[in-house]
């Protein structure tokens, strides 16, 4: 049975190298237009002269998208909650200037200081597409905005696409792209489940027990890849539940989005919930940190991976986490992805 | 008890109220089981000087002594017991029923909850004041003159040994203040003792015992040579043009034109 | 009469709802007939049903009928001790403070949310009381006055920490503050029990002397009580009981003013009748908001949005139809 499995394995590296130089050969092709086009999440076209050199990303997922592109070289502004937040560590290996805190910061995940973008002069704003005030007055200073909104995978697609055009790393951008939907069709063949024996997982978000994504989210999807299904059925991206709810769900599994202060055994100590089968057979998971297992970026098929694990281990038996990583890394980040290693 | 000489003896009493002497350095005594009253011009610190007996105003200089009691040194359940004050006016915010407005003077016997005996004083108070008719009616909506007779009814409820009344009739037709001086004078004929400051000196001609005026910031009373009443001494007190017109042995104040 | 029977309701309704209370809720397993096996003992298999009904049914209607409950009385209560029908310990600053508390808590995490929730809004009504203080008096204005000015201090705190938090403990705060009771379990309902117990059984010993304390601080000095020490023993009690509820349940808007108006319509100012009532009214009325918002939906919509949603209604339609409680 391992035999078949490593060939089968064997074949399909074969067939993704193959795709992967197969991609890489097309978009090697010299582009014949100096300008560079793209429509962002708002719709609203982009058009700019050359590609991007000043860039200031407000959001954190996107930044680390752009680091992927190795176009790091192209920002100058970013995201204040890059400095505070629990991923700063990796930025700091990523860049010298972020490590320093050198790299300025007009702005946090809500807040815009108009002047000091202003001041920066960017040839082009990666902001939330819902920060409609900030973009308006971003715009009348003839600054060109790429509004961003992700619901799906898909839409991280579609982004990584554009930052690769927009930055001039397109080539780049698509063999990351290609990539990331290998390594989950990959796992896909793997774990291939009856809809019957589909494990039931519960999604649980930093903020408490009770709060969890509906079927409209990024985690639905996740679950989804994984094989599982999600416990939650409203369409709602995110959702309070009632704990009764919880209780008639009864699901297999329940995962912990990454949270410092709580661990799965404070979950499984929880007096109220102790016959949901997840407690029951201690199935309790927590995501590692937030920088692995960020969905909203490409480094979202390790979250999958990490998920059917759970979910399937003998199935994923070949699978180990820890290579897993590295090889993501490595992929990913490019030589900087070594570090983040250690 | 023995019988004390003096119900309150104030020495050397004096009190500021921001700043402004409103009584200075003043001594008197009200006697016992009489209807004591105190008269004298609009602003010159008869109310004041009320408050000041009642407790309410603190930071006085000067010793007052209540039935023998150091004032300062009387706790508030104490005092209730010795004096009981009514208010020139009194603004009620929530509609208590008159029953319930009258039972807050037990407050003093009343630890947490008040006991039927309470209740039974209350319903006798209500009567001797004549309002029993209205014990089930809101506080608020009652006319000026009958809250003020529920407040009288309150302090019977209390039953304290002194009243310090602060015009007591000022919102009374012209019956209920005979109706409430008349019970004043009943209450003192059973050994109360009650101190009225009063704005109509006709009225506490008719009916009080003891006469004391405010005047300069001091309580004074005729001296022994002349009554309260006569027309030379008043005009000390009372400026401008008036005149006393005898009348049933003592007088009424009248003013008249030049 | 009407209003006897009205009250004489209200003293027994608490226990029926409370136990209708325990078959009303969204799970599909635990129906009303699957519970009546679980109570009859009919059915063996019943242990999620059992989990249901006595782990997270059971605590949240108890913790829900304690925290109306003593909203309501520290309601009433502090509304006789000021001469105002228009306070509640909210207005006190026990709100924006005990919201700034949790805030703090949920973004620094320094202290658990609840405690800190508790210290803060207690902070925040002494901070209140104490500015309004001169002359060892405590005017009704300065009081208002400064509990609106603490408040306002205590908001912009809590923008602040909102301000420096990222979105998901941004949304953590918010539904903090709208009230959740959705959260409740033993564990809560244990902490809190002690606290909330303690402040209303002052207030209860100390309902009939609020009737002396509404009629002003001269004329409650003149019968013998002190009005400086009753107040502070019953405002001290008031917070300890709002700010417990507060910490377990977050804010549930305006239902400290609410709830002591109803109860006047029906029993009149008297605090020796209305303080017990406020209490089994005040718990009763909230647990049945809390079952419709367990009931309406799948997900769950903070409690503090149907104490107004429902509350405000019911108020204006007595307040139009009978005699509100006072004048001017």
């Amino acid at each position: 049975m391992s035999i078949t499995k490593t060939i089968c394995y064997c074949l399909l590296f074969s067939y993704t190298t193959a795709f992967i130089s197969c991609r890489q050969s097309v978009s090697n092709t010299p582009k014949s237009s100096s300008t560079v086009n793209v429509t962002d999440f708002r719709g609203v076209e982009i058009t700019l002269p050359k590609p991007a050199k000043r860039i200031i990303c407000l959001i954190e997922s996107a930044l680390s998208g752009i680091y992927m592109l190795q176009a790091e070289n192209q920002i100058i502004g970013i995201s204040s909650g890059v400095y505070n937040k629990s991923t700063f560590a990796q930025y700091a290996v990523l860049d010298e200037r972020i490590k320093n805190k050198t790299l300025p910061a007009p702005g946090n995940w809500d807040f815009v200081n108009i002047e000091s973008i202003v001041a920066l002069q960017p040839d082009l704003v990666i902001i939330w597409a819902s920060q409609t005030e900030s973009i308006e007055s971003i715009e009348k200073h003839g600054i060109p905005v790429y509004g961003v909104l992700l619901k799906s995978v898909n839409d991280i697609y579609k982004e990584i696409h554009d930052f690769g055009i927009m930055t001039g790393k397109s080539q780049r951008a698509d063999s990351l792209i290609s990539y990331s939907r290998n390594e989950i069709s990959q796992l896909r063949s793997t774990i291939k489940i009856a809809e019957i024996e589909k494990k039931n997982i519960y999604f649980m978000w930093t903020q408490g027990l009770l709060e969890t994504a509906g079927t409209t989210s990024t985690v639905n999807e996740l679950i989804e890849f994984a094989g599982a299904k999600n416990s939650c059925r409203t369409s709602k991206e995110h959702v309070v539940i009632n704990k009764e709810r919880l209780l008639d769900w009864n699901p297999d599994i329940i995962v912990m989005w990454y949270d410092p202060l709580k661990s799965p055994d404070d979950i499984v100590k929880l007096s109220e919930i102790q016959h949901i089968k997840a407690i029951k057979y201690k199935q309790v998971y927590e995501l590692p940190s937030v920088f692995l297992c960020d969905l909203w970026t490409l480094k979202f098929p390790y979250a999958i991976k990490q998920l059917a694990k759970w979910c399937y281990p003998t199935s994923t038996e070949g699978l180990n986490m820890d290579t897993e990583k590295q090889k993501m890394l490595v992929k990913l980040y490019g030589e900087k992805g070594e570090k983040l290693i250690k | 008890m023995e019988q004390l000489s003096n119900a309150i003896t104030v020495s050397n009493l004096s009190f500021s109220y921001n700043g402004s002497v409103i009584l200075n350095d003043l001594n008197i005594d009200i006697k016992p089981g009489k209807l004591t009253f105190i008269m004298g011009q609009n602003g010159s610190g008869k109310s004041t000087f009320l408050k000041v007996i009642a407790g309410l105003l603190v930071s006085h200089k000067g010793v007052i002594t209540i039935l023998g009691n150091d004032s300062d040194s009387l706790s508030f359940t104490d005092r209730s017991k010795l004096t009981g004050y009514l208010n020139q006016q009194h603004k009620a915010i929530f509609p208590f029923s008159v029953e319930d407005v009258v039972l807050t003077g037990r407050a003093g016997f009343i630890r947490y909850v008040p006991k039927e005996a309470d209740k039974t004083a209350s319903v006798n108070a209500m009567r001797k004041a004549g309002v029993l008719h209205l014990r089930n009616r809101y506080y608020t909506e009652l006319s000026g003159g009958e809250q003020q007779m529920v407040m009288i009814a309150r302090l019977l409820a209390q039953n304290p040994q002194i009243l310090l009344l602060d015009e007591p009739t000022t919102h009374l037709d012209i019956s209920n203040q005979s109706h409430v001086l008349s019970l004043l004078k009943q209450l003192v004929s059973e050994g109360m003792t009650i101190v009225a400051v009063m704005h109509d000196p006709n009225l506490a001609f008719l009916y009080g015992d003891d006469f004391l005026f405010m005047k300069n910031r001091k309580i004074i009373r005729a001296d022994e040579s002349m009554q309260a009443w006569d027309t030379d001494f008043l005009k000390t007190i009372y400026e401008g043009n008036i005149q006393a017109i005898p009348f049933n042995g003592r007088a009424l104040l009248i003013p008249y034109l030049n | 009469m009407n209003r006897r029977i009205i009250q004489i309701l209200f003293y027994i309704i608490p226990l029926p709802v409370i136990l209708a209370s325990l078959f009303i809720g969204p799970s599909h397993t635990a129906t009303p007939g699957a519970i009546m096996d679980l109570f009859l003992k009919t059915s063996d298999d019943s242990n999620l049903i059992k989990s249901i009904v006595f782990d997270v049914r059971l605590p949240r209607i108890l913790l829900s009928f304690l925290v109306g409950g003593s909203l309501a009385i520290s309601g009433c209560s502090v509304q006789a001790i000021f001469r105002n029908p228009l306070t509640d310990s909210y207005i006190l600053g026990l709100s924006s403070g005990a919201a700034f508390g949790a805030a703090l808590a949920l973004a620094y995490s320094f202290l658990p949310v609840q405690l800190s929730a508790f210290i803060f809004g207690l902070l925040a009504v002494s901070l209140s009381y104490f500015t309004a203080r001169k002359n060892k008096n405590v005017s009704i204005v300065s009081l208002i006055l400064s509990g609106i000015i603490v408040s306002g201090i205590f908001t912009a705190l809590l923008t602040i920490v909102q301000f420096f938090s990222d979105p998901f403990k941004l949304q953590s705060i918010v539904h903090w503050t709208m009230g959740n009771l959705h959260n409740a379990n033993w564990e809560k309902l244990r902490s809190s029990v002690i606290p909330i117990t303690v402040g209303v059984f002052v207030i209860f010993v100390y309902r009939w002397r609020l009737n002396v304390l509404a009629l002003g601080d001269d004329e409650a000095k003149t019968v013998g009580i002190n009005p400086e020490r009753d107040k502070i023993i019953i405002l001290i009690a008031a917070t300890l009981a709002s700010s417990s509820a507060v910490a377990v349940a977050g804010i549930i808007g305006l239902y400290g003013l609410l709830v002591p108006h109803m109860i006047r319509m029906v029993t009149g100012p008297d605090n020796q009748q209305s303080i017990p009532l406020n209490f089994l009214f005040g718990g009763t009325f909230l647990l049945i908001i809390d079952d419709f918002s367990r009931t309406i939906s799948s997900f769950e919509i903070p409690i503090g949005v149907f104490t107004m949603l429902l509350g405000a209604p019911f108020f204006i339609y007595l307040m139009k139809k009978t005699n509100i409680g006072w004048n001017n």
